[in-house]
């Protein structure tokens, strides 16, 4: 029984990382359809300004993630002015352009920090467990799940009760009209690119205690990520929360009974057979389109 | 004849003067720099792969790099089993450290010649027509297309990384033996193997070309610009699909063979990620409607790396990403497209200037040029 509950909770913890970087992916894609395969760099990027804080002015990367939010988003509005904004008629070039922004920022980290893993530690007073029964949650954990859904429930506040939500949302249905209206497309698309790679950059800094950062952690990461926004459905936040769930509980489970690796091949397998089936996902948004 | 074609046809003569002439020439005929340019030849033969299915049908397949490696290995098992032949029970090293007793049923074959050389390319081909029919008999497209076909390369990875005493793990395989054929025991670092790689190249070209001018060549054409209304002409789409997918992993397989034989192994990084990717930049930097073209970025991109990498490191990664996204923002066809533009403005002024040769005309003597009008 103890260790079934441990499962669970392994799950909840990886779900609620996967969804703190599929979220920022998801809003991207649904938004103006660009597949950002330089999102995995964003995350690493976040994890690089966390250690920066850390290692320099001592900020625990919770006190550092509003500046962490903030670089992230100017970085992907910088890339989105420069780069993104010119490919929204050609979605399938966006993959192209997005894995070239994608191995300069790798590339670029190595050159200036260096190819070494850096550590970052968890804040102090979030050290220990909590110990219910048999079961171990150790409290940091337990703050990133309860983060992860403050987050979900912020993005979903953010598109559906705020003025900006409204203009995205009225630009996604209809861009043209939209304009007609007074509301600047290029600026919403911006503005949301951003938010979603600042999302990126939140996440990179939370998972730095869990692993080490590294210039090419972001390579896997986005490939999760991208699997969990493809299953829970184009432009559908409640699905791609679904999905993570799904995902993450079904990665704990899965390495659980087998081990890691075939764990992870049968979750690849589980995801090829559901888009041949399914390609408009689990959750389909089919109010936007 | 499309315009197109045409320009392949010139593009490949003298595709076929630079790899057969100019470039043994560029290095004196020295057989161990013609190694690395073989190299450079099969990873052209992988970025051609990537165009037939991609530049010709629209299908982004972003697991060419799994047909490649599953090349690579057919080629490193069976070189693999020769180097191992004295070893007891002519086991492999790698299977000895990890306690098999026996050779497993699916390395057996891979002792001949002949089954290896048929395998390396009908398994790739069987495989991508199997994960093509599973594909696109559901009309899945796009987006879709290069999720399944990453998804599956990444779940065979991972198999091979896992399975060390069957596939030699994260390390590949190792120590090969070199490759006999008809007697002739083939050494990678002559000017004979380099045509042996050219010869190959240049046939599967001619192949692609052919395929590509064809009927078939037509219709897949005509499905990357609008399955919806090819299927509407009665055509089978997905048969066409299948048939795209399938030549592509073929081809990528021979391509992964030769990359296996000159590096004298395998590993599990062939079927990866980054290369997958990379044959994909090589065939947008190269031009993908084109077969040749993407061949000529494959080659061009690895023979720049070979040249720069010693000048700028590390660096080079860094300028092959610009270069990267420039290529998308400002040529989405390639360089193959900036030829096709220069050749329409070429066309454009000297159209212009006839006419504005017979307009002179007219104004200066009407009657005769109305009369040499008249005659015809």
């Amino acid at each position: 029984m103890g260790s079934l509950l441990n499962e669970i909770f392994i799950g909840l913890s990886l779900t609620s990382i996967l969804l703190m970087i599929a979220l920022g992916l998801a809003i991207i894609y649904g938004a103006m359809g660009v597949i950002n395969l330089a999102h995995g760099q964003f995350v690493m990027v976040g994890a690089y300004i966390a250690w920066f804080l850390q290692s320099q002015f001592g900020f625990n990367v919770i006190v550092g993630l509003p500046l962490t939010f903030i670089s992230g988003a100017l970085l992907g509005l910088l890339l989105e002015r420069t780069i993104i904004q010119r490919l929204y008629q050609r979605p399938l070039d966006t993959i192209l352009a997005t894995w070239g922004i994608g191995i300069v920022l790798e590339q670029l980290v190595r050159t200036f920090l260096g190819p070494d893993s850096r550590y970052v530690g968890r804040p102090d007073f979030l050290d220990g467990n909590l110990v219910i029964g048999d079961i171990h949650m150790s409290y940091y954990r337990l703050f990133i799940i309860a983060f992860s859904i403050l987050i979900l429930f912020a993005t979903w506040y953010l598109l559906y009760r705020t003025e900006f939500g409204a203009k995205l949302r009225a630009v996604i249905q209809n861009k043209e009209i939209s304009e007609c209206y007074g509301i600047s497309s290029n600026k919403m698309y911006a503005m949301t690119f951003a938010y979603g790679a600042g999302l990126a950059a939140v996440a990179g800094s939370l998972i730095t205690p869990f692993v080490s950062v590294t210039p090419t952690m972001g390579t896997e990461l986005v490939v999760d990520a991208f699997l969990v926004v493809i299953v829970g459905g184009v432009g559908s936040i409640a699905g791609t929360a679904a999905s993570a769930l799904m995902i993450g509980e079904a990665t704990a489970w899965l390495s659980y009974w087998f081990n890691d690796t075939t764990g992870r091949i049968l979750i690849l397998i589980g995801v090829i057979v559901l888009i041949r089936f399914r390609p408009q996902g689990l959750f389909p948004d089919t109010v936007r389109r | 004849m499309n315009k197109g074609f045409s320009i392949d046809c010139i593009g490949y003569a003298m595709f076929a003067v630079f790899i057969l002439l100019v470039m043994p020439w560029m290095v004196d005929y020295s057989g161990y720099e013609l190694n690395t340019y073989a190299r450079y030849l099969a990873l052209g033969m992988a970025a051609a792969a990537l165009a037939l299915s991609w530049g010709t049908a629209g299908l982004l397949n972003l697991g060419q790099a799994l047909t490649f490696g599953i090349g690579a290995y057919i080629m490193a098992m069976h070189l693999k089993l020769k180097a191992s032949a004295s070893q007891a029970g002519g086991l492999p090293d790698f299977m000895v450290w990890t306690n098999m007793e026996e050779l497993p049923w699916f390395w057996e074959p891979f002792h001949s010649v002949g089954i290896t050389l048929a395998a390396g390319v009908l398994v790739p081909v069987g495989i991508a027509g199997l994960i093509g029919g599973f594909m696109f008999r559901g009309r899945i497209t796009g987006v879709f297309v290069a999720i399944i076909t990453l998804s599956l390369m990444l779940a065979v990875q991972l198999w091979m990384i896992a399975e060390q005493q069957f596939t030699g793990g994260q390390n590949g395989l190792t120590g090969l033996a070199s490759l006999e054929l008809f007697g002739w025991s083939v050494d990678i670092y002559t000017v004979a193997f380099y045509y042996l790689v050219a010869g190959c190249l240049m046939v599967i070209l001619t192949l692609a070309l052919l395929l590509v001018r064809s009927k078939a060549g037509l219709v897949l054409r005509a499905i990357k610009a609008d399955p919806e209304r090819v299927r509407f002409f009665g055509y089978d789409v997905a048969r066409y699909e299948v048939l795209a997918f399938s030549i592509s992993a073929g081809i990528a397989g021979v391509a992964g063979m030769f990359y296996a034989m000159v590096l004298e192994f395998a590993s599990p990084t062939y079927m990866g990620l980054s290369l997958s990717l990379a044959f994909v930049i090589w065939a947008a930097v190269g031009g993908r409607e084109s077969i040749v073209a993407a061949t000529l970025g494959g080659i061009g991109v690895n023979m720049a790396e070979g040249r720069l990498s010693d000048l700028f490191f590390d660096q080079w990664t860094l300028i092959l990403g610009v270069i990267f996204i420039v290529v998308v923002l400002f040529l989405p066809r390639g360089l193959f497209g900036l030829v096709m533009d220069f050749r329409e403005k070429l066309e454009d002024f000297y159209r212009n200037k006839t006419t504005a040769s017979t307009a002179s005309a007219m104004e200066s003597n009407p009657v005769s040029a109305i009369d040499q009008g008249g005659d015809k």
